[in-house]
């Protein structure tokens, strides 16, 4: 407790929706002011900088287009966050998963060349779904049968698929007429892109907002949802009202990881048509943030996601038009997500007055 | 002829598992420390790429292999004390921010990165001469044992070090001692009267200042060149190493030698041309870690504090 | 050093001065105004039922806490307290009632524990000097080197007066320090104590016992909803008008008993052998049984196995040897939904870890284990919301729980309500075997009775009840029978009306009839 001329600030026990929508409001403008310090520093003009921001990111129909497209893993990756975040369950293994995703998609579109394009697209869909969950089902079950830390597992587990599918694609997935670490192209009846007309904006956006709704629905309205969060929340008072830690955190991890890699299985479906190291821009990771963001809400996933979207987009058209690299808004992304931690936590707090020392 | 070719490559082996634990060492040695006070530092891999890159700047632009050193280390105790006021001032999730300093820290290193470079092809990005290794009269002529032992650099010698002077600080005194019991019971030490906080700002800048300078020993001591991302996952693998190594400073040692054998066998694999794709080679070690934590889990003891924040009601 | 009788005693002066003092929690008013003084060399209670302030008095005096208002003065000057390093500058050390002691750690180690200011080194062999004398001087043995975790509460709590000791102190506060003693255990402590204040200390020794207060105390201050009622002369009060001043009504209230025939066993446990948290066999070989309509209490200084037991019986430990069987049927390897299925209701010692999800609404936590039945769930996945708001309104009006509404989060409730809604949780499926932990403590008069009756009327009802506490007030009201554990093993199990207080200490103890003390 901290006490100043009579005044003293302490924590209150809980805290407001308003609160909260401050606490989000705060943490926005202090990754603003330290965006505007950093571009600044690198020597370029900041209200021009910004402008070419906010014109890359929502300045213009294809700009809005694109901002969905980027914001579209997004939502996947942070939807997968949120629920195994729900669960205390540190899922860092979005971008691995995301990749087992993409993988499994590309498997699904070489192997069976033969199905039109409704079964086609179904299954590549479900072999994400499987490839994700199987990924997720690996550090639960080292996590109950051995102790062995989620954050770590599946941080190793992420350098373990990149390589793999790093070697996959200097050899034998490597596309023969090209010398770069890429696939070929899948074939045209695994692909759904381009659904709405003179945009990019493609499948996976569907498959997002559907899972949005699933993953609502699970968390809210399913006596699965529910343990989760209980076990989440209070991990030792589930194990004596008999919820099953094992089933309980498999079954967490598993949903997380095949989330994920739909993500992976809708950028290869709807957009790049084939699999490259660089299909990421690290949706993983960022995911943790938009899921924090959102406030490990579903619907408020969306919007979260949309905003990191944005973010990316609009420091391209920056880097472009100032100069000022891209990599600006993975210091954005991280400041973001400190301050809102920061400010969430002022927002505990109320000042009240006490009596004369 | 086939005899000597193979002594050369064992003596190689074993030098360089001295060489490539270095950075474990740094990072898990201040790790442990910071963990023995009661705070998991998940930051340690955005510490690591801070540190190389900040060595790496001043080296870059001052010369001086020192200041690189220095400035690393610093940069390491500036993120620390940041990861302080994260955890022991606001009170957050100590797994959440750890995550985020991650995040920043790879953010700001990238950046920067290109700032500074902004003109600069990835094939013409500067190179540094690295660190001179050590050379001691008599000892470093000793065949074998002398290249292995004797011809290493001095930042590795200091690594060493580390796990002897930690282990007396830890175990033999005062501060030690309540170090020690800020990570088991940091309630103990609030009531008689100690700071809490003071313990866990310090070990946190101890452990930072560890993982700062374990980052610049990768650029100033290993590759002389610094890319984004250059400690590839050595900050989680340190954490890992802490727990396979029970919390106690010589066992981390063995651990992290252990560690550095095996990239220092992949790495000879792949001087060999061993018919494995170097990729599966490059992914052992992450694999190797996973395995690590599920046998060290069972049989290890975390400090009973650690992960949790202290709130005095 | 022998004590002198009263009247040689010298008129001392206060040592301490509290005037006023206020401290206010968020949600409760704490201290109200509170006024007290303490001499040198005098024993003073503090009296009051859990949640008077008794301990949030002690820690405001220590420095834990800060008070709103009010003055303290230590020697006749006011000092500043601001925290407990002041405390402990000015001479003033505590024995908490939760000790806090760093058990992987040795005795030796915790005693020094911030005792020295400077230097690099621990001068382990002044420590150990002084440590030794002080082991001379008081009659107490303590293995300096032994860690902590190895030693019983009693020798733990003996590591915590030395620590306060051990730095030289003028005012000793000591909280509850008897909770965890056998009777015998207490009678040493006060002859200890009655010593300490022979030599000239001032003790704050914090009750909730009348016969403490009378055994021990030179005066008493009577606290009551964070106010203080009065401060008297022991030896000019009774233990009745004690008890009025304490609780603010007429009558210390009784549960009445009631003796009915049992029914059939509902539980047995057999040979029990299980293994604790640091790997050494922390059950050795219980077996006992419970019937229909009965209660069997479970005395026991705390540490001697009763939570390890109650893990097993709810399927949280796995015992290493033996059999569990409820209801007829063989439970040993059934998990703990398993076994709730069969009848299994549970009170668990630390409702806040280990009975509720705090961040959870009321009528979450009311369904806590039974999300997966009807009517909660709808074909065991989806959830009944209706009828789970139904059960929250129907639960909260039986139960008397002080909510809100059924929406509000539960870290809001009191402990007493926390406990109604932990009770209401269990009692909503019918109970064939309760087994409750300490499910009384902490609880003010009020909420206590309401508890004990509500547990009476499970038996009423045909459950078996297994009670474990280290009240043995508590236990030799509600049971009918009566088991002693120590270290691991069942002493004895004898019927209530043939067991006294003295008998009950001694097997707490670990010591047999007729063996030699």
């Amino acid at each position: 407790m901290i006490r100043i001329f009579g005044y003293s600030l302490e924590k209150k026990p809980t805290t407001s929706p308003i609160m909260e929508f401050v606490a989000v409001l705060i943490a926005l403008l202090i990754a603003f002011g330290v965006s505007a310090l950093l571009i600044a520093s690198a020597g370029a003009n900041v209200a021009e900088a910004f402008r070419s921001l906010l014109r890359g990111s929502f300045g213009s129909r294809s700009a809005i287009a694109e901002t969905i497209i980027q914001g579209t893993p997004l939502i996947l990756t942070g939807l997968a966050v949120t629920v195994a975040f729900r669960g205390q369950l540190w899922n860092i293994g979005a971008e691995g998963q995301f990749f087992a995703g993409a993988m499994a998609s590309y498997l699904v579109a070489t192997s069976l060349p033969e199905l039109s394009r409704v079964p086609m697209v179904l299954t590549i869909f479900l072999a994400a779904l499987i490839a994700g969950g199987v990924l997720g089902a690996i550090p639960a079950i080292l996590k109950v049968r051995f102790g062995a830390s989620e954050v770590i597992v599946t941080v190793m587990l992420n350098f373990v698929v990149l390589f793999f599918l790093s070697y996959l694609l200097s050899g034998p997935w490597q596309d023969p007429m090209s010398a770069f670490l890429q696939t070929s192209r899948i074939t045209e009846t695994a692909r759904v892109s381009r659904i709405i007309t003179g945009t990019r904006i493609h499948i996976g956006i569907i498959i997002a907002l559907i899972s949005v709704v699933v993953v609502w629905f699970l968390l809210f309205k399913t006596t699965l949802g529910y343990e989760i969060r209980a076990y989440g929340i209070n991990p030792i008072a589930s194990k004596y009202k008999g919820i099953p830690p094992l089933r309980t955190i498999v079954l967490t991890l598993a949903i997380s990881g095949a989330i994920a890699a739909l993500a992976g299985a809708g950028e290869v479906v709807g957009l790049h048509g084939r699999l490259r190291l660089d299909i990421s821009t690290g949706f993983g990771f960022t995911g943790i943030i938009v899921a924090l963001l959102g406030r490990l809400h579903p619907f408020l996933v969306v919007a979260a996601a949309l905003f990191m979207g944005a973010l990316w987009n609009g420091s391209l058209a920056m880097q472009i038009t100032t100069g000022v690299p891209i990599a600006l808004a993975y210091v954005i992304r991280g400041v973001v997500l400190v301050a809102l931690l920061a400010a969430e936590t002022l927002t505990h707090y109320r000042i009240r007055r006490v009596c004369d020392e | 002829m086939n005899n000597f070719f193979q002594t050369t490559i064992i003596v190689g082996l074993f030098a360089s598992t001295i060489r490539i634990a270095t950075p474990f060492l740094f990072a898990s040695i201040g790790e442990l420390v910071t963990e023995r006070s009661g705070v998991l530092n998940l930051g340690i891999e955005g510490i690591l790429q801070i540190g190389a890159l900040v060595g790496f700047l001043i080296t870059f632009r001052t010369g001086s292999h020192w200041l690189g050193v220095f400035g690393a280390g610093f940069s390491g105790i500036v993120l620390g004390i940041f990861m302080g006021w994260m955890v022991t001032t606001l009170k957050l999730n100590q797994t959440v921010s750890g995550l985020a300093l991650n995040l920043l820290a790879g953010g700001i290193a990238f950046y920067w990165f290109r700032v500074v470079f902004a003109d600069v092809g990835a094939e013409n990005l500067p190179n540094l001469r690295i660190f001179q290794t050590a050379r001691f009269p008599i000892l470093s002529d000793i065949p074998y044992i002398g290249t292995i032992f004797f011809r290493q650099q001095w930042l590795t010698y200091l690594a060493f070090l580390s796990v002897p002077v930690v282990s007396y600080f830890l175990y033999r005194t005062r501060v030690g001692l309540q170090l020690r019991c800020t990570g088991e019971n940091p309630r103990a030490v609030d009531m008689k009267g100690l700071s809490v906080a003071k313990h866990q700002y310090g070990a946190l800048a101890f452990g930072g200042f560890m993982a700062g300078v374990g980052g610049s020993f990768l650029t100033l001591a290993s590759s002389g060149m610094f890319i984004p991302e250059i400690q590839a996952g050595r900050g989680w693998i340190a954490i890992a190493l802490v727990i396979f190594g029970n919390w106690i400073p010589w066992r981390i040692l063995v651990v992290a030698l252990f560690f550095g054998l095996i990239e220092a066998v992949q790495l000879t694999l792949q001087a060999l041309n061993a018919n494995v794709p170097h990729q599966l080679l490059l992914a052992l070690p992450y694999l190797l870690t996973i395995i690590a934590l599920c046998t060290a889990a069972g049989r290890s003891r975390s400090p009973l504090h650690l992960g949790l924040p202290y709130k005095r009601e | 050093m022998t004590g002198l009788p009263d009247h040689a005693r010298p008129i001392l002066q206060p040592i301490l001065q509290v005037e006023n003092l206020t401290k206010r929690f968020p949600s409760v008013l704490a201290l109200d105004n509170v006024s007290m003084d303490v001499k040198r060399g005098e024993i003073h209670c503090l009296l009051g039922e859990n949640g008077a302030g008794k301990s949030t008095l002690s820690e405001t005096i220590y420095g834990t806490y800060l008070p709103d208002s009010g003055k303290i003065f230590f020697r006749g000057a006011p000092v500043e307290i601001m925290s407990p390093k002041d405390a402990i500058a000015a001479g003033i050390s505590i024995v908490h009632q939760h000790f806090v002691l760093v058990p992987p750690l040795t005795v030796l180690e915790n005693v020094i524990l911030g005792t020295q200011k400077s230097g690099l080194y621990m001068d382990l062999k002044y420590a150990r000097e002084r440590l030794n004398e002080l082991s001379r001087n008081y009659g107490v043995a303590l293995n300096l080197d032994a860690r902590v975790w190895h030693l019983s509460v009693g020798e733990q709590q003996w590591v915590e007066i030395f620590k306060a000791l051990y730095i030289g102190v003028d005012l000793l506060i000591l909280d509850e320090p008897t909770a965890v003693l056998t009777p015998q255990q207490s009678e040493r402590l006060f002859s200890v104590i009655k010593q300490m204040r022979d030599e000239g200390l001032a003790i704050i020794f914090i009750t909730h016992k009348l016969k403490e207060v009378k055994a021990v105390s030179d005066r008493v201050t009577v606290l009551r909803k964070g106010k203080k009622i009065a401060t008297v002369n022991t030896k000019d009060v009774s233990k009745q008008e004690l008890a009025n001043m304490m609780v603010g009504r007429d009558v210390v209230f009784t549960i009445e008993r009631q003796d009915m025939p049992p029914g059939e066993v509902v539980f047995e446990a057999n040979n029990l052998r299980a293994l604790n948290f640091h790997g050494e066999e922390g059950l050795r070989g219980v077996s006992f049984d419970v019937r229909e309509k009965e209660v069997l209490g479970l005395a026991g200084v705390s540490g001697n196995g009763q939570k390890l037991l109650f893990d097993v019986i709810v399927g949280q430990e796995k015992p290493t040897e033996g059999s569990l069987k409820l209801a007829g049927r063989d439970i040993t390897n059934t998990t703990t939904s398993k076994r709730m299925k069969l009848g299994l209701s549970s009170i668990p010692e630390d409702r806040i870890k280990e009975g509720l999800v705090m961040d959870f609404m009321v009528e979450e936590n009311l369904i806590l284990g039974f999300q997966r039945r009807e009517p909660f769930a709808k074909g065991k996945t989806l959830v009944n919301q209706k009828a789970i708001r139904k059960f929250s309104k129907k639960s909260i009006e039986d139960f008397d729980i002080a909510t809100p509404s059924s929406k509000q989060i539960s870290k809001k409730l009191s402990g007493g309500n926390l406990q109604k809604l932990i009770l209401a949780r269990e009692f909503s499926q019918e109970t064939k075997f309760l087994i409750a932990g300490q499910p009384t403590r902490g609880l003010d008069v009020g909420s206590t009775e309401y508890v004990r009756r509500r547990i009476l009327e499970q038996k009423r009802k045909g459950a078996g009840v297994l009670l474990i506490s280290e009240d043995l007030d508590e236990i030799l009201n509600l049971s009918d029978r009566i088991a002693v554990i120590f270290k691991g093993e069942l002493m004895d199990i004898i019927d209530v009306n043939e067991a006294d207080i003295e008998q009950l200490g001694l097997l707490m103890a670990g010591i047999q009839k007729g063996e030699e003390v």
